[in-house]
């Protein structure tokens, strides 16, 4: 249940402006109206603390304060910008680190096929003769496709750091 | 990692130029609204978090918090209320730290005590400081939000509830209670 007073606005406008006690009547009233009493109590500390802060308060001068917004909404900026190069670095991380994973795991497993060299070894012998027809062929068009192969492991990595450079 | 680019460096120095667009206000209309409010937005972030030190970093913040907003004001005193909203919300997360509350407004309140006054009227101004204080420090965080700026920055009972986020409706009741909580902890001298 909330008491009130009729008087309670010209108490708290007398605080606020610094007119309390003012005229006789106003604080008798407020000596007699427990309402008016506590509003003055509370109205009158709170103000004249805020007072004595406002006047021990050193805040830093505009500008200053305004120099440091620009500088920390350019930091905000360039994070805001930076942060999906760092998320696609994280996701080439993960790619690198996955394929170096199937690598090892391929290389593992063709362990395995080692044992069966000895037999495709005799298996070659009796084809001999296929084998050097493919080697007369390759003879003579091997070196433009190596050349080629070797452009393309030099060109890829290349072409890739420029592409994301540039975005 | 890669390193960063030159034509990235212009980017980000575009993209801060743009961010200074974005704030609300520009810098001579800032200063002027800034020397209004500096001094009343640090004595609130002050007494409500109770440790002088912390105001200062507070209210760069909310300066910060306030220019960043992208809203937009019909008056002065909406934008001054949307800065206290500010500054409420940053004492709030303030707050939720670990003990923080209580014993910085004790520290606040020995240090009132510790004063050297030279006259009596800044001995009854230092005691009667001590024990707005102390009595504060017993209040719930919203009765101490309210009553300051009821009391001490004069808002509205409309203003108080979009500063807090609660409903105009009830901050008549809520302060009657808050209001009678701390006149009596004042008489008590805030024991």
């Amino acid at each position: 249940m909330i008491a009130e007073c009729a008087r309670e606005s010209e108490v708290l406008e007398a605080v606020a402006f610094g007119r309390w006690p003012g005229h006789g009547d106003l604080a008798a009233h407020a000596a007699s109206c427990a309402i008016c009493a506590d509003l003055v109590e509370v109205a009158r500390a709170l103000h004249d603390d805020r007072d004595a802060l406002c006047r021990e308060a050193q805040p830093p001068a505009a500008g200053m304060v305004w120099w440091r917004a620009t500088i920390r909404a350019r930091a905000d900026a360039a994070r805001t910008v930076t942060q999906p190069i760092s998320v696609l670095q994280g996701i080439a991380g993960a790619c690198i680190v996955g394929g170096a994973a199937g690598l090892v795991t391929v290389a593992w497993q063709s362990m395995h096929w080692v044992d069966r060299f000895g037999d495709m070894a005799a298996q070659l012998q009796s084809r001999r003769a296929d084998i050097a027809a493919a080697s007369t062929l390759a003879g003579g068009h091997g070196l433009p496709l190596l050349l080629a192969v070797a452009a393309g492991l030099v060109l890829a990595p290349l072409a890739l750091y420029f592409t994301l450079a540039d975005d | 990692m890669r390193d960063v680019t030159l034509s990235q460096l212009e980017q980000f120095g575009a993209a801060a130029a743009d961010r200074e667009d974005t704030f609300q206000m520009d810098e001579d209309a800032f200063r002027l609204f800034y020397e209004r409010t500096a001094r009343p937005v640090w004595a609130y972030l002050s007494r409500m978090s109770g440790d002088a030190r912390l105001a200062d970093d507070l209210l760069q913040e909310a300066y910060y918090r306030f220019l960043r907003a992208n809203v937009s004001h019909e008056s002065d005193a909406h934008r001054r209320n949307y800065l206290f909203r500010i500054a409420t919300n940053l004492v709030r997360d303030i707050r939720r730290r670990p003990r923080l509350d209580e014993q910085r407004m004790t520290e606040d309140a020995e240090a009132i005590d510790h004063a050297d006054p030279q006259s009596a009227d800044v001995a009854n101004g230092a005691v009667r400081r001590l024990d707005l204080a102390r009595s504060m420090a017993r209040l719930k965080p919203r009765e101490r939000d309210m009553l300051w700026l009821a009391y001490a920055q004069g808002s509205s009972h409309k203003e108080i509830a979009e500063t807090l986020g609660l409903k105009t409706a009830s901050i008549k009741l809520l302060l009657f209670r808050a209001r009678r909580r701390l006149a009596g902890l004042l008489r008590e001298g805030g024991r």
